[in-house]
């Protein structure tokens, strides 16, 4: 089905437009992509998208907290357009940031933005969120009840190892009436440079001073020495290592958070700005956005972290990818202009089946077309 | 014992050939073709020395800049961090920068290297020279070939599947049914104390490292136990000798020396293994191993943990603290190395040394 | 006689070698064992026929040949002229240290090789994640093998072989050509297998020159990550699903089954080219 476009701003967009359909009429696809060109009302001449002219595959690596998101988004990207092949990776947000920055793959997945001084050294690496993506928190206690309620001070006080049992009075006193084992606290963390890391510490950061003055934030911190903490190297390793460690503590990114269950992992409430205790769903998450989505800056680097409000979940976050502006060649900045253009339209990628396969939340309308803006900044 | 050398024409040396059969021929009669020929294998025998130099180059050169920042508490200093990455101070320190925060001590990461791959030597050695002995000295020859076979295997086996073994069956075997009768009865000792773990630690480590550099030892004293004078032995089991008494009085000071070296290879083998270690050593960071059982790190396995979080590091220092850490280690490893094949060149001089892995 | 003494000693020692004995066998068959069990049940045509993407290791069986035959290509040739030049034309002092070169070569980590391609290969030449870069690294760790086998191949040769060409008049490189190789040629191609053998079951070097990819490989040398066996084990040994776990298993599996192959492909081409040379001779 494809929608009228009315384009107010003249002859060359709609001259624009027509050789693109008449490019996609040829080549036989569907032109799902043309739905957000309505956002483009100030854009004079938007870069072309559809189906590329030759074979281009999108490489991508990084955070493996978006990744099964792209998982189910590439499937379905790949047959809407037989031109391009979408190949994403795991690898943590880390490796994500640094093969965009080395070009060794055409979108790095990271749910962390770059860092300031990265930023500063790489000016023209876009951060390009397409979904809205949030964390838990889960342990390991047999015998403690589900949904144990947790505050950031009691986090990062575990996490510095200066609470180091689950019967400990400061837990006892936020979920009285919870019957707490005598088990050891056993931290895990990420080990890997991950983004998930970034979004944990900012939250510990934002609700402690101790912890801001201390590791602060960031997709590597200086973990305090905790001599039982262990490590793993992605969100499904922090599902097994903490699987296979009672007592353990573990964030991990919420599109991997039904197997975490499954596996027999407890979920914790986390507390927000307003005192309130809460999982991640749809609701909290789509709360916690809203009050953050006027304030987006340009460059789309916001933490989301901490939001106000009642409702509001306090570990959410964009999901970026990272892209250079400058493509090899144009084929290929055309592939990743329609992917993204694709990704965050409700008609193709960002379907709330799609997204609720993963508890991702779509981007916010006002964000929309700032990201529109950085996609047609991709040239080739 | 003195050993005649057979065909000697002059060798001498740590480094000098093997000296069977070798003598050289004149050059005065090479033809053109000859000499380009040989100017081409010389090329090519000098591509390890040169690939060698470059190696150690680049690795000394990336290091130098987090020398010169830490200076000696380089190799004091218990925490090793890349700082605080999302702030925008920066901390300077010699003439060098580095972001906010960053330390770079590698203590930790050099007392677990030593430690498992001495623990792990001090197991494997007994093991595989009593294993060869034997094979070699006791029991029926027809068994020697079948059972030599599991060496061969074990030299085989790639570090990544001695890893999945260790995280999947013998780590957790160690911690549900070993780690804690161990705890007990040897609770007067104070590293063997305490929480038991999940099986990811050092003794876990060290027990498959001694496994990993068993065949290396074992394959040299089976070489070894060949060239002990069978006269000799003969002669002792006339006198009434027990083959232990045998052993210890004939054959043990022939072989002593090798078993020495190859120990020294086994030791290099541990300190440069990254995988299996990665896989359960469990990654303990900024403090050293509180026990046997508990996680620890060591300096390759760190190396691969910390390589994608280094390059987020815009200073470029991250890069640089883990080259100092490659440093170290090509140090230690060629360091061991090279002592194995100058105690063993000086012992005995025809013996053809494993390599590497030891395959 | 013997007193009890000497006896009861002699026994206790013995007893506990052939204790050490079993001990380094156990190991070997619980390795092997534990690898079978947990692969069993995805051990089925699958493995061959669907990518990592779908719980298969096609791409990555391709891309470990791949990367075997590149170091065959690579390290073969340098290696063996390395060997012959040590071996017949090397003067001693010269010699040494050229020996003194490739075993300490042999000594370096995988992990720092590894380390200094992603530096030097990934980065500054700009190849990215490459078939070339996991090659050069994966020979850099092979050669010192093949050279090493190559030299003490040539020097088990008789001399009298070589007098016998002096004799004859031939060219140096005539009679190694005719007479000298063909006797070394089965302790080479054995080296070849280590060295393939070796390359099979590195992971170090590849994790960062070679990246990892879901698709099957495809022959650019830059810029094209590939998948490989080694790192389906290590990746899938730490993920919790039980499916991983047996394709992790399956990929270890499979490695083995690869080496094994080069074995008898080796010990064949040893006795092929034995028979030959032995039919040259008489």
């Amino acid at each position: 089905m494809r929608p009228k476009i009315a384009r107010p701003t003249g002859i060359r967009a709609v001259v624009l437009l027509a050789l693109g359909s008449v490019l996609l009429a040829a080549c036989g696809t569907t032109p799902a992509t043309h739905h957000s060109a309505a956002h483009h009302s100030t854009h004079a001449s938007a870069p072309p998208t559809g189906n590329p002219s030759s074979q281009v595959t999108l490489n991508e690596a990084g955070s493996t907290l978006i990744y099964p998101y792209l998982q189910v988004l590439a499937p379905e990207f790949n047959s809407a357009f037989s031109n391009a092949t979408l190949a994403p990776g795991p690898g943590g947000s880390g490796l994500g940031i640094n093969d965009a920055i080395g070009k060794l793959v055409q979108m790095g997945g990271s749910d962390a933005y770059l860092s300031p001084a990265l930023a500063a050294a790489n000016p023209t690496l876009l951060n390009i969120p397409i979904a809205i993506s949030s964390q838990a928190v889960n342990y390991n206690v047999p015998g403690a009840p589900d949904f144990l309620k947790l505050s950031g001070t009691l986090l990062a006080q575990m996490y510095e190892g200066k609470i180091t049992n689950w019967n400990d009075p400061k837990i006892a006193a936020l979920n009285p009436g919870a019957t707490l084992p005598n088990l050891a606290v056993v931290p895990v963390r990420r080990l890997d440079s991950s983004g998930d890391t970034f979004i944990f510490t900012s939250y510990l950061t934002a609700t402690n001073s101790a912890w801001s003055s201390g590791p602060n934030e960031g997709t590597t911190v200086t973990w305090p020495p905790v001599s039982n903490e262990l490590t793993a190297n992605g969100n499904p390793a922090m599902i097994e290592t903490c699987h296979g460690t009672p007592g353990c503590i573990a964030y991990i990114g919420v599109s991997v958070e039904d197997t975490a269950i499954e596996t027999g992992l407890q979920e914790a409430k986390i507390e927000n700005k307003s005192g309130s205790f809460l999982t991640p769903d749809q609701t909290d998450v789509t709360a916690a956005v809203a009050a953050a989505a006027g304030s987006t800056p340009s460059d789309l680097r916001q933490s989301l972290i901490y939001s106000p409000g009642t409702n509001s979940y306090p570990i959410v976050n964009f999901e970026y990818l990272m892209i250079q502006e400058h493509q090899s060649d144009s084929a290929t900045a055309q592939a990743i202009r329609t992917f993204l253009d694709w990704a965050i339209s409700p008609t193709g990628g960002a379907t709330s089946g799609n997204l609720s396969a993963v508890n991702f939340v779509a981007l916010p309308t006002l964000v929309i077309p700032k990201v529109e803006t950085a996609i047609n900044k991709i040239t080739g | 014992m003195l050993r005649r050398r057979v065909g000697a024409g002059g060798n001498a040396g740590p480094y000098s050939a093997p000296s069977i059969g070798r003598r050289r021929l004149a050059d005065g009669d090479l033809t053109r073709r000859d000499r380009f020929g040989r100017a081409i294998c010389l090329a090519a025998a000098l591509v390890p020395a040169a690939l060698l130099l470059f190696l150690a180059g680049e690795i000394i050169s990336e290091a130098i800049p987090v020398f010169t920042y830490s200076g000696w508490r380089f190799f004091s200093g218990q925490i090793f961090t890349f700082g605080d990455l999302y702030a925008t101070t920066l901390s300077h320190h010699n003439g060098i920068t580095a972001p906010h925060g960053a330390a770079y001590g590698a203590l930790p990461f050099i007392v677990g290297t030593l430690a498992s791959s001495l623990i792990a030597l001090a197991i494997a050695v007994p093991v595989a020279v009593g294993a060869m002995l034997a094979l070699t000295e006791r029991l029926p020859w027809r068994l020697r070939s079948g059972l030599s076979v599991f060496v061969e295997v074990l030299a085989g086996i790639p570090s990544v599947a001695y890893g999945f073994w260790g995280v999947l069956f013998f780590g957790p075997f160690l911690a549900h049914d070993i780690y804690p009768g161990l705890s007990r009865v040897l609770a007067f000792i104070p590293p063997f104390r305490g929480s038991v773990g999940a099986g990811e630690g050092l003794l876990t480590t060290s027990l498959v490292l001694a496994v990993m550099i068993v065949p290396i030892i074992a394959s040299t004293t089976r070489e070894l136990m060949r060239t002990v004078p069978i006269l000799a032995k003969e002669g002792a089991m006339a006198l009434g000798m027990t083959p232990y008494e045998t052993f210890r009085v004939v054959t043990l000071p022939y072989v002593r020396r090798g078993i020495l070296a190859a120990a020294v290879l086994g030791w290099a083998r541990a300190l440069g293994e990254t995988m299996a270690v990665l896989m359960i050593s469990g990654d303990l960071l900024n403090r050293l191993p509180s026990n046997i059982y508990g996680p620890f790190s060591t300096l390759a396995g760190t190396i691969v943990d910390l390589l994608d979080s280094a390059l987020t590091d815009a200073t470029g220092m991250g890069v640089h603290a883990l080259a100092a850490l490659a440093c170290v280690l090509l140090i230690i490893t060629v360091a061991t190395n090279l002592l194995g094949r100058i105690i063993i060149r000086s012992a005995a001089g025809d013996l053809v040394l494993p390599i590497g892995r030891g395959i | 006689m013997r007193g009890v003494f000497r006896t009861v000693r002699d026994l206790a020692f013995w007893s506990l070698c052939i204790l050490a004995l079993l001990v380094v066998v156990a190991p070997a068959l619980a390795i092997v064992g534990g690898l079978l069990q947990q692969a069993w049940p995805a051990l089925n045509f699958h493995l061959i026929t669907a990518t990592t993407a779908n719980g298969g290791l096609q791409n990555a069986i391709l891309g470990s040949l791949l990367l075997c035959l590149g170091v065959l290509i690579v390290a073969g040739p340098i290696g063996i002229a390395g060997g012959i030049y040590l071996a017949e034309f090397a003067a001693l002092r010269r010699g040494s240290l050229l020996r003194l070169g490739y075993e300490t070569l042999a000594g370096i980590p995988s992990i720092v090789v590894g380390f200094v391609g992603y530096i030097v290969l990934a980065q500054a030449l700009h190849w990215g994640f490459s078939l070339l870069a996991g090659i050069l690294a994966l020979s850099t760790l092979v050669l010192p093998y093949v050279v090493k086998t190559t030299e003490v191949a040539l020097i088990q040769v008789p001399t009298t072989l070589r007098d016998a060409g002096s004799a004859l008049g031939l060219s140096r490189l005539t009679t190694l050509r005719r007479a000298v190789l063909p006797p070394a040629i089965p302790a080479i191609a054995s080296g070849l297998v280590v060295a393939l053998a070796i390359s099979l079951g590195e992971t170090a070097p590849l994790l960062y020159t070679v990246g990892f990819t879901d698709q099957n490989p495809t022959l650019d040398l830059f810029h094209s990550p590939l998948a490989y066996l080694t790192y389906v084990v290590y990746l899938n040994s730490t993920l919790p699903t039980k499916l991983e776990h047996e394709v992790a298993g399956a990929a270890g599996v499979v490695l083995i089954g690869l080496l094994l192959l080069l074995i008898g492909i080796g010990r064949a081409v040893a006795r092929w080219s034995a028979r030959y040379s032995a039919s040259m001779i008489s």
